[in-house]
């Protein structure tokens, strides 16, 4: 399988080619165009209750689709992200694992595993749901943001607005905190941030979607 | 009439320079600039004519009631578009052929191109998209716009392009508009909505995003209209 990413780093699209007899699974309405002779098929994303759970407490779907090319030709698929922004490959070997926010998910090979942890009360309280979903090699997986991508390494602790936060390293511990004093968090415009702690690599987009939605209501009516 | 786009490919605008004695037709509330003697003529239909119908079957299709004709002074002008959602543009000369354009893509065109609307039958209603298409036909440019990227693909014998990220395509190709899935339940539950079949030869412009989905991911986070 393989993927050439376009349009990055402001309408990121990915143009995957499917072998004989490979399946991708990608999020449910990621699908722009195909070839004809691709099979899809709708499944629980891992399970009923696991996707019960990653639906209603993980802001994810409930279902997502498998791309099968069952035919003996070459054909291609171009799978996006609702939302317009960057677009990233990650290849995880085999027990090497990502966690990924709601949303960010686009698109893996198949072999690659949904798993659902706990993410804590903390988690919630700061709007970021009860669970979090990490995804385990081996395979390619390909996932998103609203804005571009920055990949930043953290050692030892560093701050992120919860909303910005994409994907992260499983060795990273996140914990909802106030942005400052209780002023300055309230009213600085802040609110809630999140500190993350441990060693290894974590991904941020520079833009979200509650903040652009912060921005419409007041002028809807 | 001639077209430079400029910003591609986010936030593209066209510049459409007009000689003396042409004028193009362009969306309502597409004109972002032009020059100070450019005249405009608000029709439900061609420049001078009415077509009410038409315009009725227009609105019906999520277009505006209304087009505005643009036409230069002595001296010719230019006229600056442009669509409401970031991303690029096409434009195409048509020379006696059909292009199709979804509703909502289509932005400007050269005056002597005839603008109709195609209902696409009910089959469309369940996709929540737009349930007519543009029907573009004569001789003269075409300006399309995009949500994101667009992406021309070439066809010959068959391909799928999800409707909600069809731009525009010629009309060589034939095309039903039908389900993703083999069975009605299963399609609904792909997420993937109605998707447009085209199979003979001919290109189609499919853009990179679909406004409709990000409006779905924008709705969560939106407050509740008020009473």
């Amino acid at each position: 399988m393989n993927a050439r990413i376009e349009g990055t780093p402001s309408f990121g699209n990915i143009h995957i080619t499917l072998e004989n007899g490979e399946t991708l699974i990608a999020e449910s309405d990621a699908m722009s165009s195909m070839d004809t002779g691709i099979d899809i098929k709708t499944v629980f994303n891992g399970g009923f209750f696991k996707c019960i759970i990653r639906k209603f407490l993980g802001g994810e779907s409930l279902f997502v689709n498998r791309f099968t090319n069952s035919g003996d030709k070459t054909k291609s698929i171009v799978i996006v992200q609702p939302t317009p922004g960057d677009v990233r490959e990650i290849e995880l070997k085999e027990g090497q694992s990502i966690c990924m926010q709601p949303g960010a998910f686009i698109a893996c090979e198949d072999g690659v595993k949904f798993k659902l942890k706990w993410a804590g009360f903390a988690s919630f309280i700061g709007r970021e749901g009860l669970f979090k979903i990490e995804m385990e090699g081996p395979g390619k997986v390909w996932y998103g943001s609203f804005g571009a991508l920055v990949e930043r390494e953290v050692a030892g602790d560093f701050i992120v607005d919860s909303s910005h936060l994409v994907a992260y390293d499983p060795e990273l511990k996140l914990k909802v905190q106030l942005a400052g004093g209780i002023f300055s968090s309230f009213f600085g415009g802040e609110g809630l941030v999140t500190r993350v702690e441990g060693n290894g690599k974590l991904v941020l987009q520079t833009r979200s979607l509650s903040g652009i939605a912060e921005w419409v209501n007041p002028r809807l009516w | 009439m001639n077209v430079e786009l400029v910003h591609r490919p986010g936030n593209t605008a066209a510049k459409i320079n007009l000689n003396p004695g042409e004028s193009m037709t362009a969306q309502a509330g597409a004109m972002i600039a032009m020059s100070g003697d450019m005249q405009i003529e608000t029709t439900t239909h061609k420049k001078g004519e009415g077509g009410f119908l038409k315009a009725m079957k227009r609105l019906l299709g999520g277009e505006s009631f209304f087009m505005n004709h643009y036409t230069p002074g002595s001296n010719g002008g230019h006229v600056y578009v442009a669509p409401t959602l970031n991303g690029d543009m096409q434009d195409y000369d048509l020379n006696g052929d059909t292009l199709v354009v979804q509703s909502g893509s289509f932005l400007a065109a050269d005056h002597n191109v005839d603008i109709d609307v195609g209902w696409q039958g009910f089959k469309n209603l369940f996709s929540g998209e737009s349930l007519f298409w543009l029907k573009m036909s004569g001789t003269g440019k075409v300006v399309f716009n995009a949500f994101g990227n667009i992406y021309p693909v070439d066809i010959d014998g068959e391909y799928i392009v999800d409707t909600g990220h069809i731009v525009a395509f010629q009309e060589t190709l034939n095309y039903t508009v039908t389900k993703v899935a083999e069975g009605w339940v299963s399609s609904f539950m792909s997420g993937e909505g109605l998707i447009c079949k085209f199979s003979g030869q001919g290109r189609v412009w499919v853009q990179s995003h679909n406004p409709s989905s990000f409006g779905q991911s924008l709705t969560p986070f939106l407050k509740p209209r008020r009473a």
